[in-house]
């Protein structure tokens, strides 16, 4: 057991603080292990059955990974599952977090764009870095991930393969519904079309579809000179260069695009430590 | 006098042939890759009944979503009209229509008559579609037309969070697997679409006599939650599925006859998608077809079409309908960037938006 009164003075004169992070996605869990100097560790894996399992050996991993133990060190929990991890002392939104995370990757930034699985939130943040504006889309599979899962199913293509060849492009196929279904049917149209449509300019159609509904977001907020992409859909490249070309510029993009609000999270989690221990 | 009515849909196929003022025969194939071979299957299977050719039928009015593609029709006609004539028929006490079909779902309204005075309809978002109950049945690995009996049957419905159809598959995969009653499963996506289709209702106003017609409106869950929803106990055809090939068929009879119809009153153009409601408003009564909503619309969401030689009126561009929510955004943001917008710019105030 901890002893509060003399662990809360070590905490705050012990520089070596080292804090969790964790964000339950709809189709991810991410973690990550905060030290003064720097990440020490993250992980990224599928929730599977059971949540509060998946989630917590998810944070065995990776603290084991850091040489650390899981029970002394302050952890904060996000995303959609969060409120299923009865684990985790502590919790705030995901738009908090991602915030938070991106002040910390991109000092300068005022517009972030997170595509996840079953969400696609667009952030403003004023110049302290807190959270000023959002948009948020959830209701429905409509340019989340899991739109571009589904179309991947349907073209019989890997995403990572869908996302080079969409960079061959030379035109962009119709895709005028933005609903998951009836864009299935559309681009079943487009295959038997005689002459069929390149696979590439459908592929083209099917992520100027999703970055469309991203961009009606993104004027809703008002659009900002530096843009980052956070999320899992962020590392897809096609998809990406297509919003760029929609913005006009280069959008900035972490290395481990999934894992910001993680890192947010684990940032929060160091603000105020002696909330992040499990009593 | 012999008549036709086809009505190619996005899933099914339907016609109606009619002598004089009675159904001589009606028929229900499935729609395939090919509109103008479909469109001929069905007349034709409609026709073998009685034992007639094309050569026998005086007037064909095709009305669906195929409804250019029928080379043998001699005019075609929105299935909304269609629909509004056909319940009339049977039921002419009928103001309040939901068409609910394979892939889009209308709210209609209409006088004694079968005119429609005002419809909203939704296309743009599967969830409450046939396409989405399809979907789910195959999920469930129970067949489409056993699954409103099934729904019946449920002790416990659940509530889904979602109409979205690939997320509310999603959703009915976890409950499958963690043991729900596929019956429970049915009662809570009844439920939820019900919800969705009495704010299209509201969109128009109920107005007594309620009815249901589509291929849904076979389902007896579903027709169950929705007068649950609405308070009204539908009317029902007994043929729901065929109501708009029997109203195109009564347009026929009507062209045949040289009378001209007049199908004025309130467009609603764009949808409802799960985010909210999008709805440009334009009264046909009120415009003149002047113009001015076209070249205020910073977007170009207008344009000023004759249809069928009649007066001209305003209307949505229709790459523009689909896509509402990302084209326009809104009576008021708009205002706040422009001096103008079409509402403000329409000299009679014909224009309406619902945000």
């Amino acid at each position: 057991m901890i002893n509060w009164s003399s662990s809360l003075s070590c905490w705050k004169t012990d520089k070596f603080m080292k804090t969790l992070g964790i964000d339950i996605g709809s189709l991810n869990i991410k973690a990550i292990v905060l030290g003064d100097d720097g990440i020490l560790g993250t992980g990224i894996g599928p929730p599977g059955d059971d949540v509060e399992v998946g989630a917590r050996s998810m944070l065995e991993l990776v603290t084991s990974q850091a040489g650390l133990n899981l029970d002394s060190l302050p952890l904060l929990a996000t995303g959609v599952g969060a409120k299923l991890f009865s684990f985790a002392p502590q919790r705030k939104a995901i738009t908090t977090c991602l915030a938070r995370g991106i002040r910390h990757l991109y000092p300068s930034v005022r517009l972030a764009i997170d595509m996840g699985a079953e969400s696609t939130t667009v952030i403003k943040m004023n110049e302290r870095g807190r959270l000023a504006d959002w948009a948020n889309h959830d209701k429905c599979a409509s340019g989340t991930g899991l739109f571009l899962q589904q179309m991947a199913k349907l073209m019989g293509l890997p995403l990572d393969e869908m996302a080079g060849l969409s960079l061959q492009a030379k035109g962009r196929a119709s895709i005028t519904s933005t609903c998951a279904v009836f864009a299935e049917s559309e681009v079943i149209s487009h295959v038997h079309r005689d002459p069929p449509t390149p696979k590439e300019d459908i592929i083209a159609g099917i992520y100027y579809s999703v970055v469309s509904r991203i961009m009606s977001m993104c004027k809703r907020v008002g659009i900002e000179k530096e843009v980052v992409v956070t999320g899992g859909v962020a590392l897809n490249d096609g998809l990406v260069s297509i919003l760029e070309e929609e913005l006009g510029f280069k959008v900035l993009r972490p290395k481990e695009p999934q894992t910001v609000a993680a890192l947010g999270a684990a940032i929060i989690a160091g603000e105020n430590p002696e909330k992040g221990i499990r009593k | 006098m012999i008549v036709a009515g086809i009505d190619i849909g996005s899933r099914a196929a339907k016609a109606v042939i009619m002598e004089d003022s009675a159904i001589i025969s009606s028929t229900i194939g499935d729609t395939g890759p090919e509109s103008v071979k479909t469109a001929y299957m069905t007349i034709e299977a409609a026709m073998n009944g009685p034992g007639l050719s094309l050569n026998n039928i005086d007037y064909i009015v095709a009305t669906g979503y195929g409804r250019v593609l029928v080379p043998f029709a001699a005019e075609n006609i929105s299935e909304i009209s269609c629909h509004a004539r056909g319940i009339n028929w049977y039921y002419p006490s009928v103001r309040t229509i939901l068409d609910m079909g394979g892939q889009d779902c209308k709210a209609i309204r209409c006088d004694a008559e079968g005119h429609v005075t005002n419809f909203v309809m939704n296309d743009k978002c599967a969830g409450g579609t046939g396409r989405f109950l399809e979907m789910i049945a195959e999920v469930l690995g129970t067949p489409l037309s056993e699954i409103g009996e099934l729904s019946l049957k449920s002790v416990n419905g659940i509530t889904f969070n979602t109409i979205c159809a690939v997320f509310a598959k999603s959703e009915a995969i976890a409950y499958l697997r963690h043991g729900v009653a596929r019956s429970d499963i049915l009662a809570g996506l009844n439920e939820a679409i019900s919800v969705r289709c009495l704010n299209l209702l509201k969109n128009v106003s109920i107005e007594k006599d309620f009815t249901i017609t589509g291929g849904i409106a076979k389902n007896r869950g579903m027709v169950t939650s929705i007068s649950e929803k609405v308070g009204l106990e539908p009317l029902l055809a007994e043929d729901p599925q065929i109501i708009g090939a029997l109203g195109a068929a009564i347009f026929a009879r009507e062209r045949y006859l040289g009378k001209e119809s007049k199908e004025d009153g309130k467009r609603q153009y764009g949808y409802n998608d799960g985010t909210g409601d999008y709805y440009i408003t334009i009264d046909l009564e009120r415009c003149d077809g002047c113009g001015e909503c076209v070249s205020a619309c910073p977007e170009d969401v207008f344009e000023v079409v004759a249809e069928d030689g009649r007066q001209p009126k305003a209307r949505v561009v229709e790459a523009a309908r689909k896509r509402l929510s990302i084209v326009c955004p809104g009576y008021s943001s708009c205002s706040s960037r422009h001096l103008i917008n079409c509402q403000s710019a329409c000299p009679s105030d014909a224009i309406s938006l619902t945000w």
